[in-house]
């Protein structure tokens, strides 16, 4: 009886042994693949970090090829006063389009998710969801600042320009098509008191925020500089009319 | 004493098995660590994938945009070519200023347009009020859907549009145009796409809100016409 029991228990053993054996060599197939994943990787970053210069690059040269368009504009028009107002026109145009970099007075308003709050503490009906900034709330801020007359909105650096949308995508959101995420850096040239009373008074976005634990902050400034709209503007299913 | 040499003899085999067992155990223990290991670095694997494919969306993200700005740097060379080269007569440069300040104008919303859209019927019920958080919500889906022009009961939608809520059911936009229910919203873009997306199961917004009650109409129509925006545009902060 004893000799039959150590039999099995030495054949399972075998049995498991053979098991993890074949387990292992599944390992080594595993690891040589992870190093080969790793090179396609770093490649793949390497041509990223490439492309980026480039885009640095042509990002300088369209600068400096703007000042020239300008340039060329003044030139031509500097004797010729129904010219020179057409020019300066345009110039303006541009600005509001949010083709250009602008500075001056205004707010920075920086929003982040609350931060002292994690699904454990959690009620029943409760979701994670409404301690989070949403596209919507960016959207509703945006619409604030413009009824109280700012006159060019960035947020985290993407200029909010006439086919700007701000959307959902997943954990982030995306403004004009560019991946960004709390915190937000939402800033707006204008007139600092009426922009901040605006966000600020009682019963306001901000304070509606903040019932949801959002933190948030908002900062006059003397000088702000807003970048410039980095995509191109297009409407070509449009035709003026007279 | 053969009883003595017997007992040797199965202490012996005693010893002999479970020093054979042990050393399996140990072996068999030392193999289980592996395998632990061999999931760990599939997972990773798994990271590692992802990243990848990560990485390539980057990459072409990258292409894009550097495509994308050597067209607006050939654009502008060749504005600046035809600038220089009418530096000699006058007629033919303001006929170029011309040309640029009118499509900027175009695109800042200040001149009547036409073309080929669509136009949502947007009404309150009983149940639903159509707010200016909703109003808001559709245009910022039309947009990506890629309109050109809107307007909601003939206010034209521009850059500094607002649209707020004075109080329940009274809205006014573009610094205070009063727009109230029924909301007839004009759009021109690619009629197709506009009306698809709108209608995008559970998340386009047509499907989304009629579902819940809204009265939602969407009609395809030719050669529409948006007004400009007739309100001020001001620079007074910008220096």
């Amino acid at each position: 009886m004893k000799k039959i029991q150590s039999a099995i228990t030495l054949g399972l053993m075998c049995v498991l042994l053979s098991f993890a054996i074949v387990w292992q060599i599944n390992t080594i197939n595993a690891a040589s693949e992870i190093v080969g994943v790793e090179r396609t990787e770093n490649k793949l970053k390497d041509q990223v970090l490439e492309w980026k210069d480039k885009y640095d690059a042509l990002y300088a040269s369209l600068e400096k090829t703007d000042k020239e368009l300008e340039k060329a504009r003044e030139e031509i028009t500097k004797d010729d006063s129904s010219a020179k107002a057409m020019e300066e026109e345009l110039k303006k145009n541009n600005i509001l389009l949010g083709l250009t970099e602008v500075s001056g007075s205004g707010i920075i308003v920086s929003l982040n998710d609350n931060q002292s709050i994690s699904t454990d503490m959690l009620g029943g009906y409760d979701s994670i969801s409404r301690y989070l900034i949403h596209d919507e709330d960016l959207r509703i801020v945006v619409n604030e600042l413009k009824n109280a007359g700012a006159e060019a909105i960035s947020i985290n650096n993407q200029r909010i320009v006439n086919s700007t949308t701000i959307t959902c995508d997943g954990n982030v959101v995306l403004i004009n098509g560019e991946k960004v995420g709390a915190p937000f850096e939402i800033k707006a040239i204008g007139f600092p008191e009426l922009m901040t009373g605006a966000l600020m008074r009682p019963g306001g976005y901000i304070d509606i925020l903040n019932n949801d634990g959002i933190e948030t902050n908002v900062e006059s400034k003397d000088s702000i500089t807003i970048p410039k709209y980095s995509g191109i503007l297009d409407a070509k299913t449009i035709k003026s009319s007279k | 004493m053969p009883k003595k040499g017997m007992m040797v003899v199965v202490q012996k085999g005693k010893i002999t098995m479970t020093i054979t067992i042990g050393l399996v155990c140990f072996v068999l223990v030392y193999i289980m660590f592996i395998q632990f290991r061999v999931i760990e670095k599939t997972d990773i694997a798994e990271i590692e994938d992802l990243r990848e494919a990560e990485l390539t969306e980057k990459l072409a993200d990258w292409k894009t945009k550097c495509e994308e700005l050597e067209k607006q740097i050939k654009e502008k060379e060749e504005k600046i070519d035809e600038y220089k080269k009418s530096a000699e007569t006058n007629e033919e440069a303001s006929e170029l200023l011309e040309k640029e300040l009118k499509q900027s104008r175009m695109l800042l919303g200040v001149t009547k347009v036409t073309g080929d859209g669509i136009i949502i019927t947007l009404e309150d019920n009983e149940e639903h009020e159509i707010t200016a958080t909703l109003l808001i919500e559709l245009i910022n889906e039309l947009k990506l859907a890629g309109a050109d022009a809107i307007s909601i009961n003939g206010e034209r939608v521009v850059n500094v549009t607002d649209i707020v809520e004075i109080t329940s059911g009274d809205i006014i936009m573009n610094s205070g145009k009063n727009i109230n229910s029924p909301f007839e919203i004009k759009v021109i873009g690619d009629q197709t796409y506009l009306d698809s997306a709108l209608n995008v199961k559970n998340s386009g917004f047509a499907d989304k809100y009629s579902k819940i009650g809204y009265k939602i109409k969407i009609e395809k129509v030719k050669d529409l016409e948006i007004p400009k925006y007739n309100g001020k545009m001001e620079l007074k902060y910008i220096k």
